[in-house]
Parts: C-alpha cells; sequence; structure tokens
C-alpha cells in the first residue's frame, strides 16, 4: 500500500485552500464600511511570492553556469591525505579538525549512539494463572451451570495470558474425556458441557 | 640563511601553492617564509602566473575562497575530465542550487525561511548540501523554537570558483523583474 505523505498532502490542501481564499475574496461583494480601508488585491500576496522565488531561481542559474565552468577546472590534490590520514603520521589535530563542523560533530555522536553495543533485556513475568487453577475453574463452572458458552467464557477473562491457559485447560480437559465441545452449526456458538 | 628580498621567494611560493591540497591564503604563505610581506607574495604569484601564460602552461594561479590554488586552464579540460570521470561527485540538482540561492543571500537562515521561498520542504535537501560542506550550521535564531540558522561555507566559495561572497550575482529587485514582465506581455500583445 502506499504511504500517505503528510507533508506533501499538507503542502497541497495549504496551497488550495489558499487559491479557494483568493477566489472567495474576489467573488465577495466588499462590504460598505469595509470599502475606505483600501484592501489590497488578495492575489497580491501569491504574486509576491512567486517574483520572491523568481528572484532566487534566477540566481540558482547563474549558480549551475558557475559549477559548470568550475568543473572544468582542476585543482591540484595530496590523494594520499584525503584517503588514509592517521593522527600518528605527523598530521596535527589542528589540520585533522580545520574542516570539521557542527554537523560533522552531530554525525559522529549519531554513529556513536548507534553503534553502542545494545544491552538486551526481556522482560519476563511470571504467569498469574496455571492450567491446573483453570480445570478447577471449567469444572466448578460446569458443576453449577449445564453447559458453558465459550464465546462468554473468554469474554470474562480479561488477561491474553489468561485466555491462552484457560483454552490449553479446555484441550487438557478435552484430552482426557471429562468434558465436551459442541456447535450446531458452522460459526455457530461452541458449547461447552460435561462429558 | 637569506633574508630580506631572497632571490627564490618566486619558487618557494610557488613550491607552497604547488604542494597545497587547499586554497591557501598570503597571509599563510607569510608564515612560513621568514622576512616576507603580503605585497611581496603577491607580486611573486602574479609574476608567476605572468610566466605561466608567456609559456603557454596548463595551468594558473587562481584566487578562490580567499586563497589561491594552482588549476588547470579550462581548454585542457575534455582529457583532464576523463581523469577525474569516476571519482567525481554529481553535479548538485536544481532543489539543491535553489536553496543554495536563498541561503547566500539570506544568511543566517532558517529552514522554515528557505521553505517560504521556495515554497516546498526543504529538509533533504539540506542535509545533502550539509553532507557536502556547502553549507553549516551558524547557530540558533532568536524566534521561535530557537531554529537552526545556515550559512555558505568557505568550500561553497571554492565549488564555484569565487572568492568572496559579494563576487556572486546579485538577486534582482522585484520591480525589475515585473518591468521585464510587463514589457514582455506588453510586446505579446502588439
Amino acid at each position: 500500500m502506499k504511504e500517505l505523505d503528510l507533508e506533501v498532502a499538507g503542502e497541497f490542501i495549504l496551497m488550495a485552500a489558499t487559491l479557494i481564499q483568493i477566489k472567495v475574496r474576489m467573488l465577495l461583494p466588499k462590504s460598505e464600511y469595509e470599502e475606505e480601508v483600501e484592501e489590497e488585491d488578495p492575489r497580491a500576496e501569491l504574486v509576491r511570492q512567486i517574483l520572491e522565488y523568481k528572484r532566487f531561481k534566477e540566481i540558482s542559474e547563474s549558480l549551475a553556469d558557475m559549477e559548470d565552468h568550475q568543473r572544468r577546472l582542476f585543482t591540484r590534490s595530496w590523494f594520499q591525505w584525503t584517503k588514509q590520514y592517521k593522527k600518528d603520521e605527523g598530521i596535527s589535530a589542528e589540520e585533522l579538525l580545520m574542516d570539521v563542523t557542527l554537523f560533522d560533530l552531530l554525525s559522529a555522536f549519531k554513529s556513536v549512539l548507534e553503534n553502542m553495543p545494545k544491552e538486551t533485556v526481556h522482560h519476563v513475568a511470571t504467569v498469574g494463572v496455571t492450567i491446573e487453577e483453570q480445570i478447577d475453574f471449567l469444572l466448578n463452572q460446569l458443576s453449577e451451570k449445564n453447559r458453558i458458552n465459550f464465546r462468554e467464557l473468554m469474554v470474562q477473562l480479561k488477561e491474553r495470558v489468561t485466555i491462552v491457559v484457560t483454552f490449553m485447560a479446555i484441550l487438557e480437559l478435552i484430552r482426557t474425556h471429562r468434558i465436551r465441545v459442541q456447535q450446531a452449526s458452522a460459526f455457530g456458538e461452541i458449547w461447552i458441557v460435561k462429558q | 640563511m637569506e633574508t630580506k628580498g631572497r632571490k627564490n621567494l618566486k619558487q618557494v611560493v610557488e613550491a607552497l601553492i604547488f604542494a597545497s591540497d587547499i586554497p591557501i591564503t598570503y597571509e599563510q604563505i607569510k608564515g612560513y617564509i621568514e622576512d616576507t610581506t603580503v605585497s611581496q607574495i603577491r607580486h611573486a604569484v602574479e609574476e608567476l602566473n605572468l610566466e605561466y601564460k608567456q609559456t603557454d602552461r596548463a595551468f594558473h594561479i587562481f584566487h578562490v575562497a580567499g586563497g589561491i590554488q594552482m588549476v588547470t586552464r579550462e581548454s585542457y579540460s575534455p582529457w583532464v575530465s576523463k581523469l577525474f570521470q569516476k571519482r567525481r561527485k554529481a553535479k548538485l540538482s536544481q532543489a539543491a542550487l535553489e536553496t543554495l540561492s536563498v541561503v547566500a543571500f539570506k544568511q543566517p537562515v532558517t529552514k522554515t525561511e528557505i521553505a517560504a521561498v521556495r515554497g516546498v520542504n526543504c529538509d533533504g535537501v539540506i542535509y545533502t548540501l550539509l553532507e557536502r560542506k556547502l553549507i553549516s550550521i551558524s547557530g540558533r535564531s532568536e524566534g521561535p523554537g530557537r531554529p537552526l540558522l545556515y550559512k555558505t561555507t568557505k568550500e561553497f566559495l571554492r565549488y564555484f570558483g569565487v572568492n568572496d561572497i559579494s563576487d556572486l550575482p546579485r538577486p534582482r529587485e522585484i520591480e525589475e523583474i515585473l518591468k521585464e514582465e510587463s514589457h514582455l506581455s506588453d510586446d505579446a500583445i502588439k
């Protein structure tokens, strides 16, 4: 499934809303008392934004030309230094750190955090119920009523682990022929009865 | 050791520029040679460039990012670019160039301000530019949320081959663009 990009969707809705707002303001008659206040053309803000963008777009075109030109000029470089420099190869800390920016520091910090040995902790809780307890519980219920509705039984159990243990208790009771399970029709209610 | 007016000053300067892998400044060169002045070094560089020109060398000394560096002449790029074909970085994308234009003329500038001009989110582009060291974080704005501020770097100057940020073409004023636009539409009517 394609994921919804909220960022893009939000930008789209903002743009659509802005255009609708402009249209609405153009269509609505101006109220009389507002007429004295000189109202700016609602399109002006949009035009200003587009022109502002155009200014920088033009600059970006010049930058592209400059980049193009500059890529045809080749400077000298000390490849050995750029490939593998080590602190003990006579390079001073100053030289090593010459071009280091805050961004490098943040990236380094991030990679340190990511490469930290992970401490795996498993949280193991003791199960509050046993199969034996649930067998007793089921047999008790059955001595009170003739039959138990499987769905209703499960609904009153709150915890997932209790449900699992109870289900295992049912399986155990079936195996030892102490109870039977009945179902009148496919997908119908399941009833638990005493053997 | 020779001191004042050393005879081989031009050669020493040449050696330093030749060996440096980054633009080197006159001040730096001065620091490596005893009893010289910046103007002497400047003169030596001028003489070297003249010599290179007269002897039709394939390179010259170029002023960039506040320093000087030896570069090959443009006419030799068809061959030299083949040499570097595999290890060159990709050209900047249109989005990256636009973002750089905004940073260059509005710096220090926040992400939101850049996005406001371009009309789209710029997070990815900014990350790429930071990684390529064309912009850097210059601090935090005093505004709400204290967002990070960005500025262009020395590498930016080097990359575009200018000595100083003021050497970049300036953005036209909006009025100027408007004038041209109306002129164009007038022509269209005719």
